[in-house]
């Protein structure tokens, strides 16, 4: 017998007890990991147009709750492209659509033809649209194998029917599902002749980005600069209260989680009140006695996030099948859901069993033996 | 009176002429409960030599629980002096290593761990204790084979009887080679013939092992086989024969 064996048979031995701790654990975890992935995949969805264009930072409107409301213009854009540093400058406009029910947020790029190649725009079939051309688009090879259409189709988008020119491959995912209109007409049917979203700068060799987007955000005090994703809440307050309602949440669900694992230990507690007044008495440390409650909390807190993060995988993907969030909720599984799972685990537990592990260490061995 | 036991009245100069060390020195002993309002020990004074076999008996509620607890350093007298082989037993620091290796305990109710086999109760008492792995395994082995249990180290308590848990409850006391084995009421739940077999396990303990060994009993058996009997009442002791 060694102490760690002690520790697993105790878990071993007391099953039912050990589970339904672990399950408290679980629900914790699966709290903050689902949370954690829908939160991400909106967040990834909403900052994925940031990836599309290959340039060092994006350039929005100052003070918005939605990126896409975002609203620059020529003159603006002209600016930023003189400004000393800047190697170019491609402005776009930017909407979304319902292209049908699995298809909820289409995202619309409107661009002038010849900016698409600096834009990151590959042709994979057909060709380009024309820069006058209000019944050409071009569709993302993602997009055009979903929906099944190609290089000489019909697609009824953006108010009338327009013909498939294109279809391209951006090298990113998000972009490789928006559909992209040639600037000016789309100017014409959003109502904003001269009207743009984003600028997508890219630098001069030797320049630094950092202080080039400083620069143009001091001598355009209404423009923003986006470097990547952890800058991304600066323009976007949408993303802002997604941010700060994961935290919450997740504060919330490891408070939650704790006080029903503290709960789930200390009734556990007064049923082994005559175990730890034994081990005492028999000569144990009060350290030892805290080391085996908390190294059995490790051991449901591993089987908890397991099981939280199982859960948390069917759940998402259930939530991702509903119809309101088909298209707009796209999960990612990534190696960071389970260390969120771990770290969530180990704080309801370790929190849980803290209080359990002191009274436990601070029972009177005589007094614990007389209990039954 | 046995000049090895102390009780009430028993003057300093005879205490002087005592060279030996003795296992249990309990002098002026005082402890309370309730904040003073019951008295349990009343400044007992008692001594018990190496190697001895002492019987404690007294009604109930004479204070024999009490002088147990306090000298397997389980609770702190209020006041005098206790010391076993020498050391003052009710030093915070001594205590843990204390109940670790000077003193074995056996309970009434066995106290045994019970979703442990008999093997790992006993090699409980070891853990924290520099032993390797297999040395616990090897002493467990020795021990349930002393207690007459070689067969049964993979039962857990509720597979036992009264009188074999009883005896692994003692294995587990002499798990760490304690120079005291303190047994509260040993017999006090067993029938005839398990009393028996405990009975011949303490007494194979006084003569073949170096172990002082005090058994508080009610029952007249048990007091029998003792070296000797010290008589409880009141919180004293009141008599020692």
């Amino acid at each position: 017998m060694s102490f760690i064996w002690l520790i697993g048979h105790n878990v071993w031995s007391k099953k039912v007890r050990s589970m339904l701790t672990a399950a408290a654990v679980a629900v914790g975890v699966l709290v903050v990991v689902a949370l954690g992935i829908v939160t991400d995949s909106i967040r990834t969805t909403a900052a994925g147009v940031l990836k599309v264009g290959a340039a060092d930072f994006t350039i929005s409107q100052k003070g918005l709750s939605d990126i896409l409301e975002s609203a620059l213009t020529e003159q603006q854009l002209t600016r930023v492209q003189k400004t000393p540093g800047v190697k170019s400058a491609i402005g776009v406009l930017l909407d979304t659509e319902a292209l049908d029910k699995d298809h909820p947020l289409v995202v619309e790029v409107g661009i002038r033809p010849e900016d698409l190649a600096p834009f990151g725009v590959r042709l994979a079939a057909g060709r380009e649209f024309t820069a006058e051309a209000a019944d050409e688009i071009m569709v993302g090879v993602r997009l055009a194998q979903d929906i099944g259409v190609g290089p000489g189709d019909t697609l009824h988008i953006g108010g009338s029917d327009k013909t498939v020119v294109g279809v391209f491959n951006t090298g990113n995912t998000f972009g490789d599902s928006t559909v992209m209109f040639p600037l000016v007409p789309f100017q014409a049917y959003e109502r904003q002749p001269g009207g743009l979203s984003l600028f997508f700068v890219k630098v001069d060799k030797g320049t630094q980005v950092k202080a080039l987007e400083q620069r143009i955000e001091r001598d355009n005090p209404l423009l923003l600069g986006i470097r990547n994703l952890l800058e991304f809440g600066r323009a976007d307050r949408g993303y802002q209260l997604i941010t700060g309602a994961d935290k919450a949440a997740t504060i919330v669900a490891v408070a939650v989680g704790a006080i029903v694992v503290a709960n789930a230990m200390l009734l556990s507690l007064v049923e082994r009140y005559r175990e730890f007044g034994v081990l005492r008495a028999i000569g144990w440390s009060r350290r030892r006695l805290i080391a085996l409650i908390f190294g059995e909390a490790a051991i449901i807190a591993f089987i908890g996030a397991c099981l939280g993060v199982v859960i948390a995988f069917i759940a998402v993907w259930v939530l991702a099948d509903l119809p309101d969030l088909a298209g707009i909720l796209k999960p990612t599984f990534e190696a960071w859901v389970f260390g969120r799972a771990l770290v969530t685990a180990t704080a309801v537990t370790a929190l849980g069993a803290l209080y359990p592990a002191l009274r436990a260490a601070r029972l009177s061995p005589q007094e614990a033996m007389r209990r039954e | 009176m046995n000049e090895s036991a102390v009780g009430e009245g028993v003057d300093a100069t005879a205490m002087a002429t005592i060279s030996r060390e003795p296992a249990i020195d309990a002098v002026d002993v005082r402890k309370t409960f309730d904040r003073g309002i019951v008295t349990a020990l009343d400044g007992l004074t008692m001594r018990v030599d190496s190697g001895e076999y002492v019987a404690i008996t007294g009604r109930s509620g004479c204070g024999k629980s009490t002088l147990m607890h306090l000298l397997a350093a389980l609770d702190h007298p209020d006041s005098g002096s206790l010391r076993v082989n020498g050391r003052d037993i009710t030093h915070p620091d001594h205590v843990n290593r204390y109940r670790r290796h000077d003193v074995g305990l056996v309970f009434q109710m066995h106290n045994l761990l019970p979703h442990l086999d008999a093997r790992s109760n006993v090699a409980v008492a070891m853990l924290g204790t520099h032993t390797s792995r297999s040395d616990r395994r090897e002493r467990a082995d020795e021990l349930l084979e002393m207690v007459d249990l070689a067969d049964l180290g993979h039962r857990r308590p509720p597979e036992m009887s009264g009188g074999e848990r009883q005896r692994v409850a003692i294995a587990r006391a002499l798990a760490n080679r304690p120079g005291l084995l303190l047994a509260d009421e040993p017999t006090g739940s067993l029938d005839s013939g398990a009393v028996e077999r405990v009975l011949g396990i303490l007494e194979q303990l006084r003569s073949e092992e170096d172990v002082t060994i005090v058994v508080v009993t009610h029952d007249d058996h048990v007091a029998d086989a003792a070296d000797r009997v010290i008589r409880m009442d009141d919180g004293r002791v009141v008599d020692a024969l």
